[in-house]
């Protein structure tokens, strides 16, 4: 029944503002909605993944953009993101871990010590056990001896790696698109199709939008059209990405995150896919994940 | 409706500054920077004091208590503990979690359930080693058990099998010896192994009278026998048995495994490849003969 009501309800585009609510019903069915807008732009009203459907959390909503600044409309469509993914609690202790493990799972220190026994010479005993009133000693680099070696000291070639549960990879990726997404630094853009492949009009263009300085483009597949990628080529801030690559660390580095349709679907299911999976109990198993 | 907690910190956020790295860091109390302690006295460890025996960390034997007869050999036998390394003991399942499970989707009901099935929902966990032998249904939430199953477990009461059965589901007791249930619960690794199927071993000598008892719907009673138990445990309880032909799952219901039978589908011997995705049947007559005695 109250499926029937909501469906008629979405058949009156005078009523549209009561559709705030149409995200809080179980079950968000793809539905075309009349919004005021150019009748030669397409609408796209996105449902995006098939994946627990069911939530009580309201969608995101996010406007799908278009890098080509010609058309009429700067906003293409509308897409709704899934509150699980764009809208959970930003754990920012949680992000910490994952940029301090990103930073250090890498990292070799070659710093060292010599051991008494690397220390050069003190193989003979310096003086007689007994008799000359002196401490009794057996070598001259033993730790006690000024110029000896160190007991405990760094040994070259210690690693830093470490992994970090799959839970909390997972988490540090929901956070940080949420947090991205609550601070408007997240932005959906259609293609990354431009009509210019010089470096100034893409400055110009997220200067114009007011994207941060350094902008990150994550597309779905790692070959990007070739505009945009000899755009970006010469400026070091603004960096292409396939979304195998998405990671914590890059993202917060980038003042804006850019996605494309396809490449927030393509995390959406992903993600929703291990919150989602049976043996979701086994995520923080080292054992299973951390290899 | 997002959790207000949720909404309060994803709405604080947009008013706070940019989250980025030169921005985080770890709770409070996250690093414990422990450093390495010295000295005997307030040193905090990597002491053990100097001179005497407890510098060369001589210790007594566990449990010495100095010369008198100690705790652990006082009592000698006590009859309260007598055989527990023959009793098994069973994980228990509510009648009321299995509809829930179904209900939520959690458990198929669309093929014949067992300990596999009801293992594969990852709900729980079952040791053989401690002498578990697999799930027994208990009798919370009986009067709302709605779904029609055909469900195997190791210990079924009455009361159970009368539920199980109103809704013209069907009910055997089956048992497992620690092997076969170490393979049925967790048949990915047991794959992996790469060994033979073994055959599931009858019930030890207290177990066998109730598996070969048709009031318990035991796997080694008489079919005949089982299905005239079920006519009077319908008539005990005052309901109207379903017939199991005019059902849409007949097959599903009526699949039974062999006495010696582990997985549905697999038969004793059988090596199952994964990697591969190829079963590898013995073709000795010996080995078949064996495994299928």
């Amino acid at each position: 029944e109250h499926h029937c009501i909501m469906a008629q309800r979405l058949f009156y585009p005078t009523l549209r503002n009561s559709l705030r609510c149409f995200g809080t019903t179980p079950g968000w069915q793809t539905e075309a909605v009349a919004v005021p807008q150019a009748p030669s732009a397409p609408l796209i009203l996105n449902e995006t993944s098939e994946i627990d459907k069911n939530v009580a959390e309201v969608a995101r909503e996010a406007w799908i953009e278009t890098l080509d600044p010609s058309g009429e409309n700067l906003h293409v469509g509308l897409i709704h993101l899934h509150p699980k993914v764009f809208a959970t609690y930003p754990r920012l202790d949680i992000i910490h871990e994952n940029v301090v493990w990103q930073q250090k799972y890498r990292m070799v220190n070659t710093s060292h010590t010599k051991l008494r026994s690397e220390v050069r010479g003190g193989g003979r005993k310096p003086w007689p056990q007994k008799g000359t009133g002196r401490a009794r000693h057996g070598s001259i680099r033993s730790p006690l001896w000024k110029g000896g070696g160190v007991v405990h000291g760094p040994r070259a070639f210690t690693t830093q790696f470490y992994m970090l549960s799959f839970g909390k990879r997972i988490m540090g990726l929901t956070s940080t698109l949420s947090a991205k997404f609550a601070q408007d630094d997240l932005k959906i853009v259609e293609n990354l199709d431009m009509p210019s492949d010089e470096a100034g009009f893409l400055e110009k263009l997220c200067e114009d939008r007011c994207w941060g300085p350094s902008v990150l483009f994550v597309d779905d597949c790692d070959l990007m059209p070739r505009n945009i990628t000899v755009a970006t080529d010469t400026i070091n801030h603004i960096n292409l990405m396939p979304v195998y690559g998405l990671n914590v660390y890059s993202m917060l580095k980038h003042n804006t995150v850019v996605l494309t349709v396809s490449a927030s679907q393509c995390i959406e299911e992903r993600i929703l896919h291990h919150l989602n999976k049976p043996d979701y109990h086994l995520i923080n198993c080292a054992k299973c994940y951390n290899k | 409706m997002t959790s207000s907690g949720t909404e309060k910190a994803l709405s604080l956020l947009r008013r706070l500054p940019r989250v980025s790295i030169g921005n985080l860091g770890p709770n409070p109390g996250a690093h414990n920077e422990k450093r390495r302690g010295r000295g005997i006295y307030g040193g905090k460890t990597h002491g053990a004091g100097s001179g005497g025996s407890g510098q060369r960390q001589n210790f007594m034997r566990v449990g010495y208590e100095t010369g008198n007869t100690p705790f652990y050999l006082r009592f000698s036998y006590q009859t309260y503990y007598k055989g527990h390394h023959l009793k098994l003991s069973y994980t228990p399942l509510c009648m009321g979690k299995l509809q829930m499970m179904i209900d939520t989707n959690r458990l198929r009901c669309d093929v014949p359930v067992d300990v596999t099935q009801l293992m594969a929902t990852g709900l729980f966990s079952i040791s053989p080693q401690q002498k578990e032998g697999g799930f027994m249904l208990e009798n919370e939430g009986i009067d709302h058990f709605k779904a029609t199953i055909n469900i195997e477990v190791q210990w079924a009461n009455e009361a159970v099998i009368a539920s199980v059965e109103r809704n013209g589901g069907f009910i055997t007791t089956a048992y497992f010896d620690p092997l076969s249930l170490t393979a049925a619960i967790k048949p990915v690794e047991f794959f992996g192994r790469g060994i033979a199927i073994p055959r599931r071993m009858l019930p030890p000598q207290h177990l066998i009278d109730y598996y070969s008892d048709p009031k318990n719907r035991g796997y080694l009673a008489d079919p005949a026998e089982v299905a005239r138990e079920r006519f009077l445990l319908a008539q005990k309880y005052g309901y109207e048995l379903p017939d199991v032909n005019a059902s849409p799952n007949k097959d599903i219901l009526l699949e039974r495994k062999d006495p010696r039978q582990i997985f549905f589908g697999l038969e004793p011997g059988w090596v199952v490849n994964l990697k591969d995705k190829v079963i590898l049947k013995p073709t000795d007559p010996e080995l078949k003969e064996h495994f299928a005695s």
